[in-house]
């Protein structure tokens, strides 16, 4: 409990619809302390992508208490979470949400420049080179390839060096072997950095490259399993 | 969002700059896609307020770089009835070189005595002009035309007007005189009063012979110098001189101008002009903001996920607040740049249209204040318009880079950008109105395009939830139709509040028009008078009421002695310290119509003091018409000082009249006890008014008869004066209509605009009917019944909307009757129908020759 990076106590998260309100997460109990590497998996619907927007800080519970990084949800305002988020979490998205107005480098930089790096644009390019894809900086999105551009906003999730790295179904928009390449280079990199990985995934294969799955079913933790190295 | 990828470049040179603007300029690669009628409304509004102040710059700096030869000299003074004599004279004439000119109204007559006009008649000196020349048509001298021996020369019109031609003879006054040369060109004509009729040159000695000139007349004596060159700059000379003058004329009573400003009213006038078209741009502008609106938040939606990066990334909302507003003032400032040098052509374009129409030549000439002007307005317009979507795009939440939104929630800026936005909206308005010398009417002017704004959001916001509660209708096409006009998202609030605002205006001018128009042509002809004598002798008085109803038995004569004379003091103060109200400056303006009478003029109401007993000899006293005395903070009891015929007379105001001036009876501003003037030189001045049903013949008859028996008058036929008036109100309602399409021309740039941003969602629900069965007719026909529909709605609030506020235009600001026309009104709502109906029919037939299939495939 005193290494818990991640503490979810009973989190519920409920939202409204037209047709009343629909619980998204129910009672929900979580720890994940520092370098572990997680899976989250479940049906549709199952609420595990809302989890993951939550340890994110990028939707309030309603109820419950949501801990990161030492960090109480709860007491921070929209701004401050935004800050909290851009120092100590990394996002991978599965539609990668790269700004297409910004080359590669600015991209990576983002985050960087948000928190007021002055090198933002020097740990960019560092951080490009470690996936690969230094001779892209001056690249726009869509003169990248999906591959490329999954390796791109990883870079952009890894850049501010986050003690966390969040990713929601990294591999959705690629294909088989792509999604191989990018998820070897996610593993490598959280492994090199020691960082905590808590990986959305409905891909089995990939959920048992994590030291633990969790299972997902209606809102509810319905499961959990300690994978042997 | 589709990126264009060749068009983009990656500069290094950002890096150095703040975060913000380094944010904006790479969101800005893009391009202006999406911008391009953000553009068009700021530049439309900021081309319009440019515009018009560049000309009114170019005809002002015309007048400074001309002044000296509109003037006709370094200094010009004016005085009614008596010309500078004895020591006036020997001290003007010390002050450098000097001319001498005498200006009246006469009649010039047929030799015959079949015709007649009112004509402007000058008489010159040896010496005038002093400055430019006057050109003759037939390239003669002025000295050859007029004082060699005795002879005219006239400007054409008259020739024409008389049927007379160069050579032939023209009566005037007691003197046939020969008509030599043709006017071309007059330097200083522009700096005298208002004229009524063509120009008659003749030389100053054969102007005393026509017997036109004796100490009552209504003549106005002028002096043009140039003073002795010594050195100093004009500004000091000139007011070297004003002192001068003042210390050794104190009592002469002229009337002073000089080169910096030759013709005052002129200035005042093209000014009033200026700030009144201002007014009028900044409504295409607001009208143009509903674009701006648009716009923006088009924009920001497409870029939703973008912003919800970046808050996943750690930006805050200042950041995304910062960078797209960042973004919004450079997308102004190109439409603020696009529209200025629009603007500047503007003078270009008129001088090359209407040339010889205007006053004078204009330079071109632009101050840093009318561009400094057009740009604060299009800055402040394009951000009211913009903080309010930027506003909504801070609270993007980041879930919807997780998940798909149907539709947005309808989100309220947080309260900072909400008072942000009002501080905007209320630096507007003060702008607007401390920036117009008639605050009261850019106050109102502010007022009534808050109301009209709000009407029509209110009406666009009230159409969408009643189409939807209305019970759906059984043909398809009309279903369709009301089913898009209740569309969230849809067309209505756009078209709605830019046509209608756009429209209102042009219903309120139409009516106004038409208001003015009827009083001129109807209202005031029935009960004024045909004609007004000037210059009638006492003693030719009864003979002139006997040949008159000799003439016409049943005519109505009323006469008046009429001076002329300069207000010097109000309440001890000098006239020209006093701070009148705008409607009552013109009164301390040159020189007034002063009269004097035993009883309370016929058309005047008493609403204050006592009037004077007919056999009255105290003090003088003074009469004043009420709103005149309120302007000038004169009350009962106060004195005011008039300078006639070279003498000031100070007399108390004894009591205030109401008066009826539309009825054009006989009445004056000031009407004094007649002790006061009673013992001045002066003439009479008449009017005589015709039975209804006396015919033209008849009215034509009695004025030649006039002009045989009393040669020395001059009659103004009313129906011309009116006329002439006439034509100078349609070319001031020209200019005014012409700016009021502009704000038109802005709501189609808007209907454009949101007609744009629909397209693909009209596309894509035409490919779901035509898959369901749906004809192309029919999909055509829906559209056009909701923009019909559309259409008509608006423009029927408009109408209602129009014509209350020119009923308040007219009767509570011009105090006239006012005149419903339900054909402008119509007119002016078919224009709307139809343009809406087009742009629609534009669109529809966009929609329809799309290809269906890429929008029935799954994304």
């Amino acid at each position: 409990m005193a290494n818990n990076l991640i503490s979810l106590s009973n989190v519920n998260l409920t939202l409204p619809s037209r047709a009343g309100p629909v619980a998204i997460l129910r009672d929900v109990v979580l720890n994940i302390g520092t370098a572990e590497a997680v899976a989250i998996v479940g049906p549709s619907g199952s609420g595990k992508t809302s989890l993951l927007m939550i340890v994110a800080g990028l939707e309030r519970a309603t109820s419950g208490r949501v801990v990161v990084a030492g960090h109480d949800f709860a007491r921070l305002d929209e701004d401050r979470l935004a800050a909290v988020r851009g120092a100590n979490i990394g996002i991978v998205f599965q539609a990668f949400h790269l700004v297409p107005t910004m080359t590669a480098l600015e991209n990576v930089a983002l985050p960087l420049e948000f928190a007021g790096r002055p090198d933002a644009f020097e740990r960019a390019g560092e951080m490009l080179a470690e996936v690969g894809l230094a001779q892209r900086a001056q690249h726009f999105p869509a003169q990248l390839s999906g591959g490329e551009q999954q390796r791109v906003a990883i870079a952009r999730a890894l850049s501010p060096r986050p003690q966390i790295i969040l990713a929601d179904e990294p591999t959705g928009n690629l294909d088989g072997k792509t999604g191989a390449h990018v998820v070897d280079l996610l593993f490598e990199l959280q492994r090199r950095r020691q960082s905590t990985l808590l990986l959305v995934t409905h891909d089995p294969g990939l959920a048992r490259r994590c030291g633990r799955v969790i299972e997902m079913q209606d809102g509810c933790i319905s499961g959990a399993e300690l994978v042997s190295a | 969002m589709t990126v264009v990828v060749s068009d983009l470049k990656a500069p290094v040179l950002r890096r150095r700059l703040p975060l913000l603007v380094s944010l904006a300029l790479r969101e800005q690669r893009n391009g202006l896609k999406g911008f391009y009628v953000f553009i068009a409304c700021v530049a439309l509004g900021v081309a319009v307020i440019t515009g018009v102040g560049a000309l009114a710059d170019a005809l002002r700096a015309s007048f400074e770089r001309q002044g000296e030869t509109l003037i006709g000299g370094d200094v010009a003074l004016a005085r009614p009835h008596r010309p500078a004599e004895g020591q006036e004279r020997s001290w003007l004439w010390q002050q450098g070189r000097i001319s001498e000119t005498a200006t009246m109204r006469a009649m010039a007559r047929r030799t015959d005595g079949t015709d007649q006009a009112l004509v402007e008649l000058k008489g010159v000196d040896a010496a005038y002009p002093l400055v430019g020349a006057v050109s003759l048509l037939e390239g003669l001298s002025l000295t050859a035309a007029v004082r060699e021996e005795a002879g005219v020369a006239v400007d054409p019109i008259l020739l024409d007007r008389l049927g007379l031609k160069i050579g032939d003879s023209l009566s005037i006054g007691h003197l046939k005189l020969p008509i030599r040369a043709s006017i071309g060109a007059e330097p200083d004509r522009i700096s005298e009063r208002l004229s009524v009729g063509p120009r008659v040159l003749v030389s100053l000695e054969t102007l005393r012979r026509t017997g036109l000139i004796d100490p009552g007349s209504l003549v106005s004596w002028r002096y043009a110098l140039k003073l002795g060159a010594d050195g100093a700059p004009l500004a000091d000379q000139l007011a070297s001189f004003r002192n001068a003058m003042k210390e050794a004329l104190p009592e002469a009573g002229f009337t002073l101008r000089d080169r910096r400003d030759p013709s005052p009213q002129l200035s005042r006038t093209l000014e009033r002009l200026r700030q009144f078209l201002t007014l009028v741009g900044l409504a295409a502008l607001l009208v143009g903001g509903v674009g701006v609106a648009n716009a923006v938040a088009t924009y920001l939606d497409r870029r939703r996920k973008v912003i919800a990066a970046f808050k996943s990334l750690g930006a805050s909302k200042r950041i995304i607040f910062g960078v797209h507003l960042l973004q919004v003032i450079f997308i102004a400032g190109i439409g603020i740049v696009a529209g200025s040098l629009l603007g500047m052509l503007i003078p270009v374009a008129l001088t090359s249209a209407l040339g010889d129409a205007l006053p004078i030549k204009a330079d071109i000439a632009l101050s840093a204040r009318s561009l400094l002007t057009a740009a604060a307005y299009g800055l402040l317009v394009s951000l009211l318009f913009s903080l309010w979507p930027l506003g909504r795009a801070e609270a993007v939440p980041t879930a919807v880079l997780f998940r798909d939104e149907v539709a947005p929630g309808p989100v309220l800026p947080r309260w900072g950008v909400i008072v942000l936005t009002l501080a905007i909206g209320a630096l507007l308005a003060a702008f607007a109105i401390f920036s117009s010398e008639a605050r009261l009417l850019a106050f109102y002017s502010c007022l009534g395009v808050l109301l009209v704004f709000a009407v029509f959001t209110g009406l666009g916001a009230a159409i969408s939830p009643v189409a939807r509660g209305i019970r759906r209708p059984r043909r398809p096409e009309l279903a369709l139709a009301i089913g898009d006009l209740g569309a969230p998202g849809g067309l209505t609030r756009s078209v709605v509040i830019s046509l209608g605002a756009g429209l209102s205006l042009l219903v309120t001018v139409a009516l106004v028009d038409r208001s003015v128009v009827a009083e001129l042509t109807e209202h005031l002809p029935e009960s004024s008078p045909n004609y007004f004598i000037l210059d009638l002798k006492r003693d030719e008085s009864e003979a002139f009421q006997k040949l008159v109803r000799s003439e016409v038995g049943e005519a109505r004569i009323e006469q008046a002695p009429m001076l002329r004379g300069r207000i010097m003091q109000v309440a001890g103060r000098p006239a020209e310290q006093v701070k009148a109200a705008p409607e009552a400056q013109w009164v301390l303006n040159g020189d007034r119509g002063l009269s004097y009478a035993e009883a309370v003029p016929a058309g005047s109401k008493l609403v204050a003091g006592q009037w004077w007993p007919a056999d009255y000899a105290g003090e003088p006293l003074v009469s004043l018409e009420a709103e005149i005395a309120k302007g000038l903070g004169l009350k009962l009891g106060d004195t005011v000082t008039v300078n006639v015929l070279g003498r000031n007379v100070t007399a108390r105001v004894a009591n205030l009249r109401e008066v009826k001036w539309e009825s054009l009876s006989l009445n004056f501003v000031l009407v004094f006890s007649p002790n006061t003037l009673q013992g001045a030189p002066h003439n009479l001045l008449a009017t005589v008014t015709l039975p209804k049903e006396a015919s033209l013949a008849t009215e034509a008859k009695l004025a030649q008869a006039i002009g045989r028996a009393f040669p020395a008058s001059t009659a103004i036929r009313v129906k011309d004066a009116l006329d002439a008036f006439g034509v100078i109100f349609a070319r001031v309602m020209l200019a005014v209509r012409s700016a009021g399409s502009v704000t038109l021309i802005a709501g189609a740039l808007v209907l454009a605009g949101a007609l744009a941003t629909a397209q693909r969602r009209r596309i894509q629900q035409a490919a779901i009917l035509k898959a369901l069965g749906a004809t192309r007719r029919r999909i055509l026909l829906s559209h056009l019944l909701e923009y019909v529909l559309l259409a008509v709605l608006t423009s029927f609030i408009s109408f209602l909307i129009g014509t209350a506020a020119a009923w308040l235009a007219v009767t509570q600001a011009m105090e006239l009757e006012f005149t419903f026309s339900l054909w402008a009104a119509l007119q002016t709502m078919g224009l709307a129908t139809l343009l809406v109906a087009a742009f629609g029919a534009f669109g529809t037939w966009r929609v329809l020759k799309a290809p269906t299939i890429p929008y029935l495939r799954a994304d």
